[in-house]
């Protein structure tokens, strides 16, 4: 029983372990390529050089769509906050009929396909008049994105005392101050998660944007995407690379903050 | 905290407003138009007609869901380990926040990116090609990019995280003293992981699976650049009507089919584990 007990274990590691190079094997292929001397993709690279960075700054169309995709990612990030943690409060702190309801609404945009996310958008703004605008762009990721900061905001918030925001009421605090002075300190850490969340999948997002983009107005992964389809080349993984070392940047904030764990597993 | 009632309808009423007018309202634009004919405007369920009658379309959507399974299927097998060794095997907080990272960065990384990462070892002349010759597993590069099989390696890799992550929330908040009880009771450690902690994880499996099926019949990105065109599933079709052939009311009609028979499998899927559970 011992020998079988370890046997066991042993071959979960190593499932374990292989499944983790698979992880992490295809980002670090991407980020070597980025470096290699030749003309066209090498894996392992060639020598070492920074120059296809160096050729990706230099193509202005390249750093605007990273603009393009900060300026996004930021806006609809603040605007799910703006948005989220004022219904989140509500939600949960008041009981009401159609509450349940209210809060799957809140959350169903994650499980519908972001593609048809990406066309009923598309479609309703044609319908407008606001079709390829900034505001197509904007409204569709808020939408894309709420689920996420809604999911940390309720999480944190359920997982509160209450009698301290009373205690300030009681004291005379206004519903404006309790919020700020006492509320928001305490839930600070998951609504940060939520929105590096939120972020995240507005940086990386194909399918919403793909439908609402032009080729003056374009985020980095839909420009990427369309540099893929006819050109191959060690530059496509410079940009890669770039938006990896992004991601690692904002994994690395969420541990920080909340703990990489916490953050993305549900303990009850 | 007391939140006066006006206060309430309106920090509640404006993000409720805000959904409708962008999320339902253009959902409910998409199910409108699948009705409308492209040439005249006119009312017609013509569109679903030309749907249900050419086999192309069925062809696509067997396709979708052909892979959506295939991932699912693979994507269980090698997390559930994952997910249950993190849990469990790993002790050390240093190593388990490493492997943390590890799972997380990749679901921060556009798919565009992973894609690409696959493009090149998938390759004739890339790093699975080489290994497999080198290990005499085949005699000369075989075809694996532009296959069913590169799209199902490609999306396994985007949703492997989905599934360890859903997982390993449910196997965290197992009660071990159960586990523990049928070990002291003298359960086989193999017997003990099927009677008592697989059972306790079906919640994890369950929602997991659905995440990532559900995710891989809508993906686009992935599909379109592993299949190098010679594969089509119903996300690039939606994708030609709406970008290439500029036929709206088509390409909703499309998006509407994805949806609901989506919805209808998983549907069916939850019917059959009810009622596996109450027999």
């Amino acid at each position: 029983m011992r020998l079988s007990d370890s046997l066991g274990r042993a071959s979960l590691s190593g499932i374990s372990i292989l499944a983790l190079i698979f992880l992490a094997f295809p980002l670090l292929v991407v980020i070597g390529i980025s470096f290699t001397t030749t003309e066209y993709l090498r894996f392992p690279p060639v020598g070492l050089t920074w120059k296809w960075y160096a050729r990706f700054f230099h193509d202005t169309s390249f750093v605007e769509s990273l603009f393009t995709s900060a300026k996004l990612a930021l806006s609809a990030t603040a605007g799910a906050l703006l948005l989220g943690v004022p219904a989140g409060l509500v939600l949960a702190r008041k009981r009401f009929p159609g509450r349940q309801a209210i809060s799957a609404l809140f959350l169903s945009p994650l499980v519908l396909p972001t593609i048809v996310l990406g066309v009923a958008i598309l479609q309703y703004a044609s319908t407008m008049g606001f079709a390829r605008t900034f505001w197509a762009l904007f409204v569709g990721h808020v939408v894309l994105v709420m689920p996420y900061v809604m999911r940390t905001t309720l999480a944190s918030l359920s997982g509160f005392d209450i009698a301290q925001e009373e205690a300030a009421q009681d004291l005379g605090a206004t519903p404006l101050q309790t919020f700020f002075l006492v509320t928001l300190p305490q839930i600070k850490p998951g609504v940060i998660a939520g929105a590096l969340f939120a972020f995240i999948i507005s940086w990386i997002d194909v399918e919403v944007a793909v439908f609402n983009s032009t080729p003056e107005l374009i985020t980095i992964p839909v420009k990427m995407f369309n540099y893929i389809q006819f050109n191959v080349d060690p530059i496509i993984a410079a940009v890669s690379a770039i938006t990896i070392y992004v991601a690692i940047v904002a994994v690395l904030l969420i541990d920080v903050t909340v703990g990489i764990e916490k953050a993305t597993t549900r303990r009850e | 905290m007391r939140i006066n009632p006006w206060s309430a309808v309106l920090l509640l009423g404006v993000p409720v407003a805000f959904l409708f007018i962008f999320f339902i309202v253009p959902f409910g634009t998409v199910a409108v138009a699948s009705f409308r004919m492209p040439a005249d405007g006119g009312w017609s369920a013509a569109n679903y007609v030309k749907i249900a009658t050419d086999g192309y379309y069925w062809g696509a959507l067997y396709l979708t869901f052909k892979i959506a399974l295939w991932v699912t299927l693979l994507v269980l097998v090698v997390g559930y380990p994952l997910a249950y060794t993190i849990t469990y095997n790993v002790r050390s907080t240093l190593l388990r926040r490493i492997i943390y990272i590890v799972i997380v960065t990749p679901l921060f990384t556009s798919s565009i990116v992973r894609a690409f990462g696959w493009l090149v070892l998938l390759g004739r002349k890339g790093m699975v090609n080489d290994t497999l010759v080198a290990l005499d597993f085949v005699d000369k590069p075989v075809q694996i990019l532009f296959t069913e099989g590169g799209i199902v390696i490609g999306m396994a890799y985007i949703m492997l995280p989905f599934m360890v992550l859903t997982v390993a929330s449910i196997l965290q908040n197992i009660n071990t003293s159960l586990l523990e009880a049928a070990r002291d009771l003298g359960a086989h450690p193999i017997v003990a992981f099927l009677k008592v902690t697989f059972p306790l994880s079906l919640p994890g499996v369950i929602a997991g699976s659905l995440i990532v099926f559900t995710l891989s019949v809508s993906a686009y990105v992935t599909p379109s650049i592993l299949s190098g065109g010679k594969k089509t599933v119903m996300s690039m079709l939606i994708y030609q009507q709406y970008a290439a052939t500029l036929n709206f009311p088509f390409g909703a009609t499309l998006a509407v089919a994805l949806l609901v028979s989506t919805l209808l499998l998983i549907a069916g899927y939850l019917l059959v584990i009810e009622r596996h559970a109450k027999g």
